[in-house]
């Protein structure tokens, strides 16, 4: 209550055209425009991809120069990661936390604004890095030295725009985890919460924890290259194995950042389409959290190649496989969700269906390179792409389309075309599986990744892994109609969009009206 | 700054009329003393840890994040007690509120009170104020539409009575 001349600023009226988008603080605005600019990275991350395996579908030289080729392996890793998978989970949650809470926005809605438009001046940055002189930094995603402190004026841009991204993480987890655990609504505790909240709260730990760590690690680059430091340079007594070590900190708890909102969506779906509860929810946030915890401790995984004492590979080596555990707690609690269920098999249960087999693919075959002898073998090979598009692909970005598929009827009030729907999704998993099957024997068989030109050996598969990227690439055109055709119009979506679907989400009318829950509900069970 | 979910309450207590609204807050102050000292021992132990073996310049990047959580935590401590409430008792309308570091009381004549509430699009986006004395006063922040509209309704039966 106050005077008029002090009411809450744009409370009851709030601007139109781009201005909207430019000051909004509602948190389905930013939601929306996280996932717009996800989609448009995951293009222009995807195109590059294209490029990558058309220049692969022959042994020698065909189509792109070596450098540029390196240019485009580094930014298509660096904007997947940074640019599409990563502000895709952030869209989610700025959607869907304050929905399943109970919640009318996110605890601080400005910081939200500026978190997300910080994104764009980073992605603009990555991108106009391919103009500079010399191109785009093409020392691989990981910014490792001596390559990175070697390189032109992109690499000091690429390091700011990881600055920049990182940042913009670090704002949307303080928000996320604010909102978590100070606007659930009267009676929604902490173990009733929606399973996609709890991945997201212990995801914002994850990233609170290791984004300064990044941020310390490419400044550290960044005074190497400019400012006569020897962080890393061994020229001047540095050591590069320490950049590893420091980016490994961060880089393998950020494998979870990018998959444990995948198991949330998932964990969302699947009771959905099999008509029961959860199974095992306690057991589920407990793993959930325990993959967490283990993840800090498993970085040198990434690192038997370099050295290091017995001892340690067999920690690293242990503690790698003891992850496998929690992880099947979840891939069993998923499937015990289905067993003897009412099920129904519409396009987001299919991505999720995919997502839990193909993700176990990419779980089983991370046990093989978590093996020290073993990884010695298979690193800086084709079986790791394999393995980590399997997790990241079929794991992060299957999962993003089942939720989209999900909750796209709540968000637009149309529901979406379910047979173009299911065209995606089975030319996205035939296409997928064609491209990174066969990496697993090019890999085995001891291709090395990162390189544009091979021995005539591995030619056969790769052209197969080429075709199975158009396929897969071009089937994400189908995604976009079936987004663009549910926006316009479409069958009238109710308000629970499907039958079997529980959470304070669906007791509000579809599309979500523009302001939610300013009255919090009160759960009665 | 802080967006804030709503508890509120419309009773009649001994003839007198009272509304009361506050933001919904989920958290203790243990709870939330908890989560803070946590993440901040989890970014200052990973800077000591990397500091102490060279590597510095991950220090200001912690002590930044350490920073915004401390200025999240003074956001919400700042309005932890906002509130809400309006009387009407006998000849009086009180009302009291707390937003941030701004607060007020105000009491009109019953008789003089009128209250308005204005949607752009009928039934949405909706300001109900009081007025009196050429002076309006915003009520029901805290509000749905719908609870807005239905506290106007409430307000005028109360007032004319």
């Amino acid at each position: 209550m106050s005077d008029a001349a002090h009411a809450h600023p744009g409370h009851h009226t709030h601007p139109t055209g781009i201005m909207r988008w430019l000051t909004t603080t509602n948190h389905k605005d930013i939601g929306t425009m996280y996932l717009w600019f996800a989609l448009i990275m995951l293009f222009s991350a995807g195109s590059m991809a294209l490029l990558i395996r058309t220049e692969l579908f022959q042994p020698g030289l065909q189509l792109v120069h070596p450098d540029f080729f390196n240019q485009l392996t580094t930014m298509h890793g660096l904007i997947m990661i940074f640019g599409a998978i990563m502000p895709a989970f952030t869209g989610f949650a700025n959607w869907q936390v304050p929905l399943m809470l109970g919640a009318p926005d996110m605890a601080f809605p400005r910081l939200n604004n500026w978190s997300f438009w910080l994104l764009p001046a980073a992605g603009l940055m990555l991108m106009s890095s391919f103009l500079l002189p010399g191109g785009a930094a093409a020392g691989g995603w990981t910014m490792y030295p001596p390559l990175f402190i070697q390189g032109g004026i992109s690499y000091d841009l690429t390091i700011l725009a990881v600055h920049i991204m990182g940042l913009s993480s670090i704002m949307g987890s303080i928000n996320i985890i604010t909102t978590i655990l100070n606007m659930r609504a009267p009676g929604l505790t902490l173990m009733k919460m929606p399973m996609f909240c709890w991945t997201w709260l212990i995801t914002a730990y994850l990233l609170i924890a290791t984004m300064p760590v990044l941020a310390g690690a490419v400044t550290m680059l960044l005074t190497d290259r400019n400012f006569g430091t020897h962080f890393f340079n061994a020229a001047g007594g540095g050591d590069p194995v320490m950049f590893q070590h420091i980016f490994w900190f961060f880089g393998h708890p950020e494998v979870y950042i990018l998959i444990l909102p995948a198991f949330g969506i998932v964990s969302q779906i699947i009771p959905t389409f099999s008509r029961k509860p959860l199974f095992g929810y306690a057991s589920m946030v407990y793993a959930t959290a325990s993959i967490a915890i283990l993840s800090f401790i498993v970085w040198a995984h990434h690192m038997f190649a370099v050295g290091m004492p017995v001892a340690a590979q067999l920690f690293f080596m242990f503690s790698t496989m003891l992850i496998a555990v929690p992880t099947g707690v979840k891939v069993f609690n998923w499937v015990a969700t289905m067993w003897k269920g009412s099920l129904t098999f519409e396009t987001p249960m299919l991505f999720a269906i995919a997502f839990v087999c193909l993700f176990t693919i990419g779980g089983f075959s991370g046990l093989v390179l978590a093996m020290a002898p073993v990884d010695i073998q298979l690193q800086d090979t084709y079986y790791v792409v394999a393995h980590f598009h399997y997790v990241l692909v079929s794991g992060a970005l299957f999962s993003i389309f089942a939720g989209i598929y999900y909750w796209l009827p709540k968000w637009t009030g149309h529901m979406y075309d379910e047979r173009l729907g299911k065209l995606h999704f089975w030319l996205s998993v035939i296409g997928m599986n064609i491209v990174f099957f066969p990496m697993h024997f090019l890999g085995l068989a001891g291709m090395p990744r990162r390189i544009p030109d091979y021995a005539l050996q591995f030619t056969e598969f790769n052209q197969i892994a080429t075709v199975g990227a158009f396929i897969f690439g071009f089937s994400q055109l189908i995604f976009l109609t079936v987004v663009l055709k549910t926006i316009r119009g479409g069958a009238k979506a109710p308000a629970r969009v499907w039958e079997g679907a529980e959470g304070l989400e669906w007791t509000v009318p579809s599309p979500a009206p523009y302001h939610t829950f300013e009255v919090a509900p009160v759960l009665s069970k | 700054m802080e967006q804030v979910n709503t508890e509120s309450l419309s009773r009649e207590s001994s003839g007198a009329f009272v509304f009361q609204s506050r933001p919904n807050c989920s958290q203790t102050h243990a709870q939330e003393r908890l989560a803070f000292r946590g993440l901040a021992a989890l970014c200052l132990g990973t800077a000591i840890g990397f500091a102490g073996m060279g590597y510095w310049l991950v220090l200001p990047f912690e002590g930044l994040v350490i920073g915004l959580l401390i200025w999240a935590r003074a956001v919400r401590h700042g309005h932890e007690s906002d509130y809400e409430s309006l009387t009407i008792e006998g000849d009086m309308v009180v009302l009291e509120w707390r937003m941030g570091n701004q607060s007020g009381h105000r009491q009109m004549n019953r008789q003089w009170v009128r209250v308005a509430c204005d949607c752009t699009v009928p039934g949405r986006s909706c300001r109900l104020c009081v007025s009196s004395h050429g002076r309006e006063t915003e009520v029901g922040h805290y509000l749905s539409d719908e609870a807005r509209l239905q506290l106007a309704a409430t307000l005028r039966s109360k007032l004319q009575a």
